[in-house]
Parts: C-alpha cells; structure tokens; sequence
C-alpha cells in the first residue's frame, strides 16, 4: 500500500505521508448544544476507521463537520486536515474548489442525494467540467468510464438514466462513483448501505474495497451496523452523546469491548446471530440523552450497568485500555499523556476507552 | 408516453362535452324569453311566437339538444341570434385579443410572483415584507386592482389609455392587474419549492462536489422548481384564455369574456355555448401542454401508473 504515490497533489509535503484525516477537538454546536463534543480521531490512507453508534450519537454532524458541509446554523471549532489540508480554514471560494479533490461524500440516500432531474451521467460529468475544465463531450465520456469503474454494466445506457429509474444498488454505485470521481485522499460514508438489501450490501462493501485498493484512501464508515463494521473495518470508533467513548483497532475492540456501551452494541449483534427463536433480544434500556451544555459525569451512566457514583460525578477521560495496560490502568486515574490521540503515527495505533471502570478481559 | 397522451387527450374530450352538456342544460334553467330579447319592444305575440319559429325554440328541449350537438360534432357553432353571423366567426378573432392578454398576464405574473418568491427565500430580511404583499394582494379583488391602476397610471397620470381597445399600449394594464392579482401563488409555490430544493440532500451532494453556486442554482435548484410552477401556468394560460371577464370588462378589452357577459345579457345562446366550450378546450389543452413540458423537465412524472 505503501508503493502507489500519494494522491494528495498540493500536501506539502513532510517526511511522512499525511494522514488521509486528523480530526482534533472537533465540536459542532446547533444553537450552543454540542451535537459533536471534544472529538479527536485519525484516519491514515488505506485503512477503513469505522464511526458507530446509536441515532442522533453526533456520527453524521461529525462527518458534515469533517466535510464542512454543516448547514449554516451549526457552529464548528476545532481542527481537521485531511491529506494535510485544513478545509475548514480556506476561504469559501478555494474551499469550494479544493473540496471534492480532498475528500468524497457518499450519503445514505442516494434517491435523495441524485438530483432527480438530472441524467446520472451528467452529475458525475459535471465534476469533471467543473474541476478539470472538459469539454461536454469529454466529461460525459469520462462519466461513462466512471460508472464501468464501480461495475455498472452497459455504463453508456445507465448514463443517460435519471435516478428513478436505477435499482438502489446502482444509485448507490453512481454515488460512490461521483465522491471518487477525483480521487480524494479521504471518503466519507455515512451508512451508504442502511437502505439496501443484504445482498446488495454485500456488493457494495465489497465494490468500496476494491476501490479503496486502487486508490489508497482513507474510508470514514459511519454506520450502526456492527456486522458492517466486522466485515470492512480496521479500526473502530464509538460514539456516544456526542463524544467517542472507545476507539481502537476493530479485531480488538469487537474481542473485548472495555466500555459497557460498546459491549452492549456487540451484544445486541451477537443475539441477532445466534439468539434462539423466541428468546427476546438484548437490548440496552433507555434512550440517549438529549443534547445539553456542561453535563458533568459520564453520559452513558443513567443506562450503564456498572455505573458507581463517580460516574455521575466526573467525566471519564478517554485514555489508554487494552489488556496489555489493563492491569495498571484499571483504576484510569493514572496514565498521564493517554489523554489526547497520539500526535505521531505509530506502528501499533493506541486503544482507548472512556470510562471509569472499563471492562478487564482476563 | 404516448399512451398517457392518448390517454389524457379522450379524458381532455369527454370533460369538453361534459361542460358542454351542462352549459346547454343550464341555459335553460336560466329564465328569460331569447325572442323578448332580440326583439324587446315587439308588442304583438305573433312576432314574438314568429322568431322562435325561426330559431326553433318552440321544439321539445332534446330535440333542440340533438340539433346543437349534431352540429356541434360537424364543427359548426352555429348562428347568433343577435348578430346574425356564425359563432365562430365571432369568437375567433376574440379568442385573439384574449389570447394576448392571457400571455402578457401570466407573463407578469412569473416575473412578478417569481422575483417575490425567490427574493423572500434568498433574502432572509426581505421575508416579511414579501409576506405582507402577498397578503395585500391576494386580498384584493381583480376589479379593485384595475380600478386602482387605471386611476392612477390612466386618469392621473396620463401614462396608460384608458378608452379601451386592443393595442400595445392598452394591453399594461390589464396584463399587470392579472399580474399582480395572480403573483402571490406563484410566489408561494417558488418560495415552497425553493426552500425544500436549498435544503435537500441533492443540494448537498451538488454542494460537496464543489460546484459553484450559481450553476448549483441554475442546473440543479431552478429545474426542480419549475416544474410545478409550469402546472400553474398551463392552468392559468387556460382559464384567462376562458375568459378573464372582470378585468375585459373594466378595461374595456374586446376579448372572449367580454363577449361572454353581452351574450349572456342577450340571451344569445349560440354564443354563450361557443365561449364556455372554447373556454373548456382552452383549459384542457394548456393543461395537457403543461404536463407534456414537465415531463421534459421532470422525467419522473413521465412513468405511466401502471
């Protein structure tokens, strides 16, 4: 993965390659309620970082934010490079142009996200008159080729389709076919298969590998599908109220989940697999909270089963877990300098997990 | 496609006779003597009786009917009773003038209710006082907006005709009393329509892509808000075309709906049915041109129901 030269044209370059995105710090306020609060996670090119969590956890503001395509109405701080670019920094105008070259966004709908009066070829076409300059004509060849790129049979005919009349498969290949239409070190995907049938899941995860192949970019999956996640993920990301509670690699996080809300997620996709006909399903009691300012304690607390006093009392920080560190650290208190994401890239990215009494596997 | 035009072209027909039906039926509930019409100080029954002879009143009710219809099916309208010339002959170069002053209506009415509807979307300061002229308008009465306009721009001004006709210049005002009488529809609809195409995930996709915001605009945004609004105006285009009778009569515009009110008046029943089912076929087919243009613009209403 290494050999291919870097897709990130203008990244000036340090000696090592850019990460495909360093989000830190990120918050996204709606009227001065923290949707996204205090976020801090790294995508490096190749690697699949899935987003989990429940509705209205801060996933799609967090990516939105990522993208800066939040409605007007949010208000982010916070930094993110992606390819080493900072997006969010550049006036209107060059961000504009620089953006989709940076990063690909492919949302869930894509019968909602295709315009519906326009020929599909012609909305991934103009991406290449738009940015590259082509002539018409050059641009809806380069569309046809696009579409043979994310599998579409007959690509010439399909690209004088309008979106009602694609199979959501394919709608959701012209989306994905349109966010990599330029190459753009880092794509973001926010539960692109929540509205497909198994089967065309399976194709379409296993089309975003192949791409992902070719190409070399970092994939931010947002998604509540754990299996999703089992199936494409390197590393993993959990949120909760806003907040990421777990992150790690995905093998080690879905072995052994240090925090209850991350354990009840797998456990309610356990029970989908292998829970026995008429045996209720688990299911993690009560609700998110609502957003709200300055909560002290631990979010999760009202619903988590572990909870002690000091959880409704003082945040846990997201620091160092694992088993390698689980002994020492069990009491969280100690660790100094675990607090925030690493600043270099190592080799072996950190586990982390936010709560006061994470769960020590044996 | 062709079978929905197929399709919608025999519903488009049966609705004409329809009309036609009830419009002959009603002419005879309407009480009045058509024959003390044409002849209004013919003291003496024979005379009387003599004209109904002459235009057949005095036959049994189907009988009547069969006659109109029979002709009416050979494409003949039949013979005023108190211009003595055919129907059709009367009503065509109306439907002219009337035609122009439906085109030049509708036209200030999208220039108007469009400029109101999209500067109270994109311009946030504006959105309240926009709301305030709809509501202006849309509570004042054809007549009252003509009156108005020809007081001021006619009678004080001296910068419109007010002696009535057919010209370039006697057509402003009327064009703009439609205009402006018809503007807060189309403002909402452009303002509705609007808003859910800047707020949809399209926009957003379009947005992400890093297309200008003009072109979004223009490729993306105004396509899906004209479809509806061209409904809006095959739908007007047919009725002023029906006759927009207040504002012919205020301005003294020699059109269709002008003709309308003095035959009725008359009792002149040719002409009364000739206007109603030029009015029908008017309605229809701008309507039906409308569905044809949106489904160039918006192929989703292209798909037959299966």
């Amino acid at each position: 993965m290494s050999a291919g030269p870097a897709t990130t044209a203008s990244a000036p370059g340090p000696a090592t390659r850019a990460a495909a995105l360093e989000v830190e710090s990120l918050r996204v306020c709606y009227a001065g309620l923290p949707a996204v609060d205090d976020v801090s996670l790294r995508v490096e090119p190749g690697q699949v970082a899935a987003l989990i969590g429940e509705t209205g956890s801060g996933k799609s503001s967090l990516a939105l934010g990522v993208a800066r395509l939040l409605p007007s109405s949010a208000v982010a701080t916070g930094r993110v490079r992606i390819a080493g670019a900072e997006l969010a920094e550049l006036p209107a105008r060059q961000a504009r142009q620089r953006r989709a070259g940076l990063v690909g966004y492919i949302a869930q709908d894509a019968m909602a996200a295709l315009n519906p009066v326009l020929p599909v070829g012609q909305q991934i076409g103009e991406l290449f008159r738009v940015h590259r300059g082509l002539s018409r004509g050059d641009a809806s060849h380069q569309a046809v080729q696009e579409l043979a790129r994310v599998w579409i049979d007959r690509p010439e005919q399909v690209a004088h389709a309008y979106p009602h009349q694609l199979s959501g498969g394919m709608r959701q290949r012209v989306m994905i076919a349109m966010a990599m239409a330029l190459s753009p070190p880092l794509l973001i995907a926010d539960e692109p298969t929540t509205a497909l049938d198994v089967s065309t899941q399976a194709e379409i995860l296993g089309l975003v590998g192949e791409l992902q192949a070719q190409t070399g970019s970092g994939i931010l999956w947002i998604t509540h599908d754990m299996g999703v996640v089992a199936e494409l993920a390197d590393w993993v990301a959990v949120m909760y109220a806003g907040r990421i509670v777990e992150q790690g690699p995905a093998r080690d996080v879905f072995e052994h989940a240090m925090h209850p809300y991350t354990g009840g997620l797998l456990r309610t996709r356990q029970d989908l697999r292998t829970g026995r006909p008429g045996t209720p399903l688990y299911q993690i009691d009560g609700a998110p909270p609502a957003l709200s300012a300055g909560r002290p304690g631990c979010a999760f607390a009202p619903r988590c089963l572990r909870r002690t006093e000091i959880c409704a009392e003082r945040r846990p920080e997201l620091v160092a877990a694992g088993p390698a560190l689980g002994a020492t650290a069990a009491q969280g208190a100690g660790t100094p300098a675990a607090g925030t994401v690493a600043p270099t890239p190592s080799p072996e990215p950190p586990w982390l997990a936010a709560c006061h009494h994470p769960e020590v596997s044996s | 496609m062709a079978r929905t035009l197929i399709r919608r072209i025999a519903f488009g027909v049966i609705a004409v006779l329809g009309v036609a039906v009830l419009a002959f039926l009603l002419e005879f509930v309407v009480p009045g003597d058509p024959a003390r019409a044409i002849a209004p100080r013919a003291q003496s029954a024979a005379v009387l009786e003599n004209i109904r002879i002459q235009l057949h009143l005095n036959r049994p009710l189907i009988i009547q009917f069969l006659d109109y219809f029979g002709e009416l099916f050979r494409g003949n309208l039949g013979t005023s009773y108190v211009q003595r010339q055919s129907v059709t002959s009367l009503i065509l170069p109306r439907l002219a003038t009337t035609g122009y002053l439906a085109l030049a209506g509708v036209i200030a009415e999208v220039i108007i209710g469009g400029t109101l509807g999209i500067a109270s979307t994109l311009y946030a300061r504006l959105r309240a006082a926009v709301a305030a002229v709809n509501l202006t308008l849309l509570a004042l009465p054809q007549f009252v907006v003509g009156l108005v306009l020809l007081l001021i721009f006619g009678f004080r001004l001296h910068m419109a005709p007010v002696t009535g006709g057919a010209g370039l210049a006697e057509i402003v005002l009327p064009a703009l009393t439609l205009g402006l009488v018809g503007a807060p529809w189309y403002a909402q609809i452009v303002a509705d329509q609007l808003a859910d195409s800047l707020a949809s995930a399209y926009v957003r996709t379009a947005v992400a892509k890093g297309l200008p915001d003009r072109y979004i605009l223009w490729r993306h945004v105004m396509r899906n808000v004209l479809s509806p609004a061209i409904t809006m105006i095959g739908m007007d285009l047919g009725a002023y075309l029906s006759g927009v009778v207040t504002v012919e009569v205020v301005f003294g515009w020699p059109g269709i709906g002008l003709l309308a009110v003095d035959s009725l008046q008359n009792l002149d029943r040719p002409v009364v049915m000739g206007t109603v089912i030029v009015g029908a076929i008017a309605v229809v087919f701008f309507n039906l041109v409308a569905d044809v243009l949106r489904m160039y613009i918006d192929p989703r209403t292209m798909q037959d129901p299966a």
